[in-house]
């Protein structure tokens, strides 16, 4: 079976943990993350046809005083790019990695979440922006980690272009 | 050919002017050395070109350096060292990894046989000598052993060598992917994929963590039994979970299992994409990381020989002890019934305490010595206490030996008891009847005494006296004062006797003659002899007695008279005694 390393990406607090909780039910504790800065859990999932079994490494958030740890990105194959749209500066904090992301990995397909769809009315993002990334080809989708809406699309979507990757 | 004929026709036919001499000339000139011309720009062209000529000596520079090689030249080597050197420089200078990476599946064994090769004779004194060290802490575990059933061997690795792979991963060192896992049997374990990622992003972490150096990899982790031995290559990680304390040797192990398997799968390694499918060939590599293990654990061992000679041994001692109890109890069981069968003594009980056998009962102080009869029971005295309390006892033959030490008769006496009778047999002086009479009732177990067969020894001589008379005389022959007075003295002996026995003694004085002459006259001369003899004894009467006097004449001869020796004897004075009981005074 097919193995891929996928990473979650995102600012503090933007809701990736919260995303792996309901897509996979994991062996680790949390508390990991807190400890070394990660967690991973698995998940298979059939693209295609084809069964591929996603490691998901979930990266402690971002925040002013830490940095994601570029090591912990090594050999990953794609990347949920996490962002929290009633916080405006996640977006820009989130493309500000991605930025770290390209120069020190290269290009690897990712996807940008939009999470909590449940707070639509809550939401304070420049939806021209996104319409940009978008055409840009950035592939753009909303979730929402509580009520489980689009989490499934987010990770296929992702291995689908994982796959198609040249890499 | 047709076209060079083409073109010498025109020129022939402009020879007659200088302008078309001139064309002519050059046409002749480019007809001539034209292609010669052409050939010389190509190469100077070639020349020219540095592409060209590195593409034309790269076409042939292989085959060159092989001739040069062939030639045996030494001088293409030299000229190219400088450069070679100079490129390994630079390259370390640009990575020292890339040229580390290479050379790994090299360096390693190289490094390690000539270590390996230090260490051995070191190691193998040591050895012998932990082997053979009797340490207290041997000791110990030889005892736990014994005390817990396990063998030697399984005590000391216990304590020192037991290990156990459980579990042994190959991981692919960029992503952190699972390529193979192997598990021991019996072996829970999580998800391996988990397991792998983990542990890359531990190493990660530690790595940026503590800024080491790219190179500087975490080789173990620690969580109390458990340990996680971590070998990085160039391309892939084995990491192997160890419970328990692995030898040093086992490292190296891992090292060459990795080497191999680098080698081996340097190209699924290289172009890894997420396809663990190839490296299911190196299950059986990995799962002899575990059986390397788990033949160690199996060493054969000849200490449970030991402890089951040591075992055995017990087993011999506690039976031979068990035996030597149950004979010595049994020995002493019968020498206490020899005991009690020996008259005199009665044993009410015999036990151990205090490492000896305490004899308790009563004995006669006439019995016989009890310590002879240990001896007879290979006993030994030592062993043995005595609490016999002293008394009389009245079996017969104790009674009798006491009669015997309490009388002590004459040799010519013999005493024997009858119903708890004293028999008394034989001949004996009045002086020991007397005393015969005073103790023989006072001997406990004594009921009576039967002195029928004792005979009086002062009656016995007394009644073989005889004092001779000439024929037809009353006065004694001459030279028998000596009878005379033996004959007084046994009288007044058995006189004193029936005195202190309570006796009536009466002494017949017999007066005898032969058968010659009147008969009336021989009973007369009888008579007369016996007054004589009496007179001569007890001139002044004979006190404290009864004696009579009576002649016989010759109806009781001493002697057939056909001799005259005979006669002579007849004509004789002899005795009787007669003891009776004194009638109570009325």
């Amino acid at each position: 079976m097919l193995q891929k390393k996928i990473c979650m990406l995102g600012s503090f607090s933007v809701g990736k943990t919260s995303l792996v909780r309901r897509f996979v039910s994991g062996i680790f504790s949390d508390k990991y993350q807190t400890s070394i800065g990660v967690k991973i859990d698995n998940k298979t999932v059939e693209i295609s046809g084809e069964e591929v079994k996603l490691l998901l490494w979930d990266i402690y958030g971002e925040d002013r005083f830490q940095k994601v740890q570029m090591s912990y990105l090594n050999g990953m194959s794609g990347y949920l790019l996490v962002v929290d749209p009633t916080r405006r500066e996640t977006l820009e904090d989130a493309l500000d990695l991605q930025q770290r992301v390209k120069e020190s990995k290269g290009e690897v397909p990712s996807v940008l979440v939009l999470n909590k769809s449940d707070l639509l009315k809550d939401w304070d993002i420049d939806s021209d922006r996104i319409a940009l990334l978008e055409r840009n080809g950035q592939i753009v989708l909303c979730t929402s980690a509580k009520t489980g809406e689009g989490v499934e699309l987010a990770f296929s979507r992702l291995a689908r272009a994982m796959l198609e990757s040249p890499a | 050919m047709p076209e060079q004929a083409q073109r010498r026709a025109p020129a022939l036919h402009t020879v007659d002017s200088p302008a078309r001499d001139s064309d002519s000339y050059e046409e002749l000139r480019h007809l001539i050395v034209g292609p010669e011309q052409r050939g010389i720009a190509e190469i100077n062209r070639r020349l020219d070109d540095p592409d060209r000529r590195a593409g034309d000596v790269g076409s042939v520079i292989a085959e060159a350096i092989e001739i040069r090689r062939r030639g045996d030249d030494a001088s293409l080597a030299s000229a190219l060292a400088p450069t070679i050197r100079e490129t390994l420089r630079e390259s370390v200078r640009k990575d020292p990894h890339e040229l580390a990476d290479a050379l790994f599946p090299v360096m390693g064994p190289a490094i390690r046989k000539s270590i390996t090769e230090t260490l051995r004779s070191m190691l193998e004194s040591f050895n012998t000598a932990l082997e053979n060290s009797l340490s207290w802490r041997g000791i110990r575990w030889r005892v736990e052993s014994l005390r817990t059933g396990k063998s030697f061997a399984e005590i000391v690795l216990m304590h020192s060598l037991l290990y156990r792979v459980e579990q042994v991963f190959l991981i692919h060192r960029e992503t952190g992917l699972v390529l193979n896992h192997v598990v021991a049997p019996s072996i829970a374990s999580q998800d391996p994929s988990l397991v792998a990622g983990m542990l890359s992003a531990i190493q990660q972490f530690v790595q940026d963590s503590f800024e080491s150096p790219r190179g500087d990899t975490l080789g173990s982790l620690t969580v109390g039994d458990l340990q996680v031995w971590i070998e990085q290559g160039p391309h892939a990680v084995l990491a192997a979970v160890i419970r328990g304390h692995a030898p040093g040797s086992y490292r190296v192990t891992l090292t060459e299992t990795l080497e191999k398997l680098e080698e081996d799968f340097a190209l699924p390694l290289a172009g890894f994409q997420g396809d663990s499918s190839s490296f299911r060939a190196a299950t059986d590599r990995l799962a002899a990381l575990l059986e390397t293990q788990y033949r160690e654990k199996h060493a054969p061992s000849r200490k449970p020989r030991l402890a089951i000679a040591a075992g055995i041994l017990a087993l011999i001692v506690v039976l031979s002890w068990i035996v030597y109890v149950t004979v010595q109890a049994r020995r002493w069981d019968n020498f206490s019934r020899s005991l009690a069968s020996h008259p005199g003594i009665v044993v009410t009980g015999i036990d151990k305490s205090g490492g000896r056998w305490h004899i308790r009962g009563f004995r006669d102080p006439l019995a016989d010595d009890p310590s002879s009869e240990l001896s007879r029971e290979h006993l030994a005295s030592t062993d043995a206490a005595f609490e016999l309390s002293p008394f009389y006892s009245l079996d017969s033959t104790i009674v009798l030996r006491r009669a015997n030490a309490f009388l002590r008769p004459p040799p010519t006496v013999q005493l024997s008891l009858k119903n708890g009778a004293l028999v008394v047999a034989g001949s004996a002086s009045s002086r020991w009847i007397r005393k015969l009479d005073e103790r023989a009732p006072l001997t406990p177990g004594v009921s009576s005494v039967d002195t029928a067969n004792l005979r009086n020894e002062n009656a016995v001589a007394l009644q073989s006296l005889v004092l001779t008379f000439p024929l037809g005389e009353a006065t004694l022959d001459g030279g028998q004062e000596a009878t005379l007075a033996r004959a007084r003295n046994e009288i007044l002996a058995l006189r004193d006797l029936a005195a202190a026995t309570g006796q009536t003694m009466t002494v017949s004085v017999i007066g005898h003659t032969d058968s010659t002459g009147i008969e009336g006259n021989n009973l007369v001369l009888s008579r007369q002899r016996a007054e004589r003899v009496s007179a001569l004894l007890f001139p002044g009467g004979f006190p404290g007695g009864a004696v009579e006097r009576a002649g016989v004449g010759p109806s009781q001869p001493l002697r057939p008279e056909t001799t005259e020796e005979g006669r002579h004897l007849n004509r004789s004075v002899t005795f009787q005694v007669r003891l009776s009981p004194t009638a109570p005074a009325s």
